[in-house]
């Protein structure tokens, strides 16, 4: 029992940590599984700055070498760009790494982004940047 | 200790955790000093209630601090929190409340709210509205959903051939310094609230604002809400105190829910 305690309350203090930022923001809950973290690696094809909410659009290879799209939830443009994040800010084509939670659906290709790992090294969280000069 | 009461002090924790955990990016506004001095006036004496307006930070920054009056989550620590809208349901009203869900909000849809997220009609879903005062004309521009209201200050009353607007039809007075703003002749399929919170009204939805400038940096906001085929009285919305953001353009965003509501109404199939 104590080990089922201390494990609910690690998980408790991770999905506090990974939601801090997405503050009761548009049902992220009803539409992704905070349990399942799903990290990818691939080219980003599009960035929608939009409402209610940005989206990063990104090709990825699977085990078996085929290209699948996958698409991932950020926070609203309006936050994003106040805290840094600039249209433009990354083109189309870098290679980057997103790390976030998987969609309820198992089926969809899709996530809610936390963190885009840019191949520098710079972070973006899905409310703008994590990193540099806007970050602290 | 019984599991469901540890599994409920997890959530607390939890929940506690998210609500005050430190703020982990920096505003611009730290950067930029605030304007000092008296409420500026316009031509006609009235106070000018010009200017971008926000809690101090944007959602993310801050999450959704809000405008300092509690943004609708309660009053001081310790203390009862205040009604809520949705509080104040009548038996049916609460009824159907529970026939909805997040994923029936229509804001997914960029359909605007009636009222505002965190109770500032200004920010509408956002935290960042505009503010233009002229002498004959008030516009209120909110960022989220290009949303607008147009204002006049000489009490005239609501215009009938107004068809029945998400914003509903608003007119404006002023009584001394304070601007009066009477707001009704809603339709009745927008949420009071976004973000997933249920919170339906009808079209016979009523609000009353009340602008006060402070000073040169603060606008204070009052209201009260009637809605008397949902509610069973008006529901007084706690006082909202709103400060100039350091830029003088909110932001012309696009909206698409397109990929949401679709996430949403898969995640819903699954768990049947």
């Amino acid at each position: 029992m104590r080990r089922a305690i201390r494990t609910a309350l690690v998980w408790s203090l991770v999905s506090a940590a990974a939601t801090a930022t997405a503050w009761a923001h548009h049902s992220f809950a009803a539409a992704f599984d905070m349990n399942k973290p799903v990290t990818v690696q691939g080219t980003i094809v599009q960035i929608r700055l939009e409402n209610p909410h940005s989206w990063f659009f990104l090709d990825v290879k699977n085990a078996s070498g085929k290209v699948e799209r996958w698409a991932f939830e950020a926070g609203t443009p309006s936050g994003m760009v106040r805290n840094g994040f600039k249209p433009g800010i990354i083109k189309k084509g870098v290679e980057v790494t997103i790390k976030g939670f998987h969609a309820k659906d198992p089926t969809q290709n899709a996530g809610m982004l936390r963190e885009l790992i840019m191949a520098d090294g710079t972070v973006y969280g899905m409310f703008g940047s994590q990193q540099g000069p806007a970050a602290q | 200790m019984k599991p469901r009461m540890i599994g409920t002090v997890v959530v607390a924790i939890t929940l506690a955790l998210v609500w005050f955990a430190p703020t982990v990016v920096r505003t611009q506004q730290a950067e930029t000093s605030a304007p000092a001095g008296p409420a500026p006036r316009l031509a006609d004496g009235h106070p000018d209630l010009s200017g971008v307006w926000w809690g101090g930070s944007d959602i993310g920054a801050a999450r959704g601090r809000g405008a300092r009056g509690g943004g609708g989550r309660g009053g001081a620590r310790g203390s009862t929190p205040p009604p809520t809208f949705m509080s104040l349901y009548k038996p049916e009203a609460a009824a159907k409340a529970k026939t909805l869900s997040d994923k029936d909000d229509p804001t997914l849809r960029c359909v605007p709210t009636a009222f505002g997220t965190l109770n500032v009609s200004l920010w509408d879903v956002g935290a960042v509205g505009q503010i233009i005062a002229t002498p004959k004309m008030v516009v209120m521009l909110t960022e989220t959903y290009h949303g607008f209201r147009l204002i006049p200050t000489d009490g005239r009353p609501h215009r009938d051939d107004q068809p029945p607007a998400y914003r509903g039809d608003s007119v404006g007075r002023w009584d001394g310094d304070v601007f009066v703003v009477d707001t009704k002749n809603f339709t009745d399929n927008t949420w009071m609230s976004a973000e997933g919170r249920v919170s339906q009204h009808s079209d016979q939805l009523h609000i009353v604002e009340r602008y006060r400038r402070v000073d040169a940096n603060t606008l204070e906001i009052e209201a009260t809400v009637e809605d008397p085929e949902v509610l069973t009285g008006p529901w007084t919305v706690p006082k909202q105190t709103l400060v100039l953001a350091p830029f003088d353009r909110i932001l012309s965003l696009n909206c698409s829910g397109i990929e949401t509501q679709a996430l949403m109404d898969a995640a819903a199939k699954q768990s049947k």
